[in-house]
């Protein structure tokens, strides 16, 4: 039996929606809620539930697809590809990068030191880690918001 | 397959002198669902009612599913559904007896559908519509639109009026439609634009009565963007353009642009300018209408019109 998924679209966001339908598949995944071999939903009830046109799940399923996190079985409907765990870990790594890279532009913008930049980046990551062992609740789609 | 709705160089005047269509050029193809966006005068409506036969076109050529509704037999035009922003269905009557007066002339009328959305919408059956709230007026018409299973369905700010429960039920009531999978064709007007962005495939923006821009919904959110160059001296270079830029406009060393940003590279050979500071934001559709709308500042005589003949836009009218 699939888990159960709370998927939700932002239409304020400005990120097309079926990209973020596909950013809480991989978060899913990424978190553990869904595994290798879960079921995910039809088209049909996906387009349902989250009041898109079906046309916007194809193309995120599609895509989920073609990047191997899911599968379809035939006549069966669609699963979490076996190997979608790695692929979620090389997909955070991206999106770390581009984020990175938006960093390094607009630190050379601002004429800063290296040693200055991974200072900061250092404190940064200190201040999310107490505030974060305060409060376990993931920072939600923090590095997956990609395609922007 | 043919467009499931064609129109090209549409032209409607009224007897005022006001030309309200003018230049219309649109393509929906099967299984689309088209939002027709726009200020207020834009044309919209004028455009819809000529697409629907209601009024005759000055000029140009205007098919829906091959061929014209003004002079097309009952049968062909039954194959089409409008919902229109007035009301239209005799009031005296309650949805029951409309169903049965309506269903007698469609061989396709689907009676077991009209009363699920009556169930669904709680809209009374044996109540003259006349009784009904303004809002459920507006579903009342919509349900008799569906019943009769049309292959395009033609609406006219079918959300004005609703209330938001009642708009994400009609908004569903069109996923549904969707679902069936028999292809329909949806084109709406309107102004809730946060409504299109699940619903639609298409958007057109609409001013003086012709579609100045239009694409594929998914691709505009994935490469509109508004753009900010902030350059270090007082006033932007005069000949600064930012590239892919749709409209801009200049506020001494601030260039701010609506554009169409396919891939960040686009941008590089800005960032790359000595002590320029670079934005790029994300645009919901909302956003991209105003910001297409937005008048340019009074105080800045030399804002230009970013050159229209921009690769790739408009979507589909230029390729």
């Amino acid at each position: 039996m699939a888990p159960k998924l709370h998927l939700q679209i932002d239409d304020r966001s400005g990120v097309p929606v079926y990209r973020q339908m596909m950013d809480q598949f991989i978060y899913y995944v990424a978190g553990g809620t869904l595994r290798p071999g879960d079921q995910i939903p039809s088209i049909r009830e996906l387009a349902a539930a989250l009041g898109v046109n079906p046309t916007t799940v194809v193309k995120a399923y599609t895509e989920l697809e073609r990047a191997g996190f899911v599968e379809k079985r035939h006549g069966k409907g669609a699963f979490i590809a076996a190997n979608a765990q790695a692929l979620t870990t090389a997909e955070q790594e991206d999106a770390l990068r581009r984020a990175a890279k938006q960093l390094a532009v607009e630190a050379t913008q601002l004429h800063m030191s290296t040693p200055k930049v991974i200072d900061v980046v250092r404190e940064e990551l200190g201040a999310l880690s107490t505030d974060r062992a305060a409060d376990e609740a993931p920072v939600k789609f923090a590095v997956m918001n990609g395609g922007r | 397959m043919g467009p499931a709705i064609h129109a090209r160089r549409l032209r409607k005047s009224f007897r005022t002198g006001a030309v309200a269509v003018n230049g219309f050029d649109l393509q929906v193809l099967p299984g689309e669902v088209y939002g027709l966006i726009g200020r207020n005068g834009a044309g919209k409506t004028t455009a819809l009612k000529l697409l629907m036969g209601l009024l005759r076109p000055d000029a140009g050529e205007v098919r829906v599913l091959g061929r014209s509704l003004w002079d097309a037999p009952r049968g062909h035009r039954q194959r089409v559904a409008y919902v229109s922003q007035g009301q239209q269905v005799p009031d005296w009557m309650s949805l029951s007896d409309l169903g049965r007066y309506t269903g007698h002339f469609y061989e396709t009328w689907d009676s077991a559908l009209l009363k699920e959305h009556a169930l669904r919408w709680d809209l009374p059956m044996d109540v003259p519509i006349a009784r009904l709230s303004g809002g459920n007026q507006r579903l009342a018409a919509l349900a008799l639109a569906m019943a009769s299973r049309p292959e395009v369905l033609l609406l006219d700010e079918p959300a004005a009026g609703l209330d938001p429960i009642a708009r994400r039920e009609l908004n569903s009531c069109l996923i549904d439609v969707l679902l069936r999978g028999d292809g329909c064709t949806i084109l709406l007007s309107t102004h809730l634009l946060g409504d299109l962005e699940r619903l639609a495939t298409q958007v057109g923006i609409m001013d003086h009565g012709r579609i100045v821009a239009e694409g594929a919904v998914e691709d505009w959110q994935r490469t509109m963007r508004r753009v900010q160059v902030v350059f270090a001296e007082d006033a932007a270079p005069r000949d600064f353009t930012i590239p892919g830029a749709l409209k801009s406009q200049t506020l001494g060393p601030v260039v701010t642009a609506l554009a169409r940003i396919a891939d960040d590279a686009q941008l590089a050979a800005v960032r790359a300018l000595p002590g320029v500071r670079v934005n790029v934001f994300p645009l919901t559709l909302e956003e991209l209408f105003v910001d297409w709308f937005r008048e340019p500042s009074a105080e800045q005589p030399e804002d230009r019109q970013a050159d229209p003949s921009q690769p790739g836009f408009p979507a589909r009218a230029a390729s």
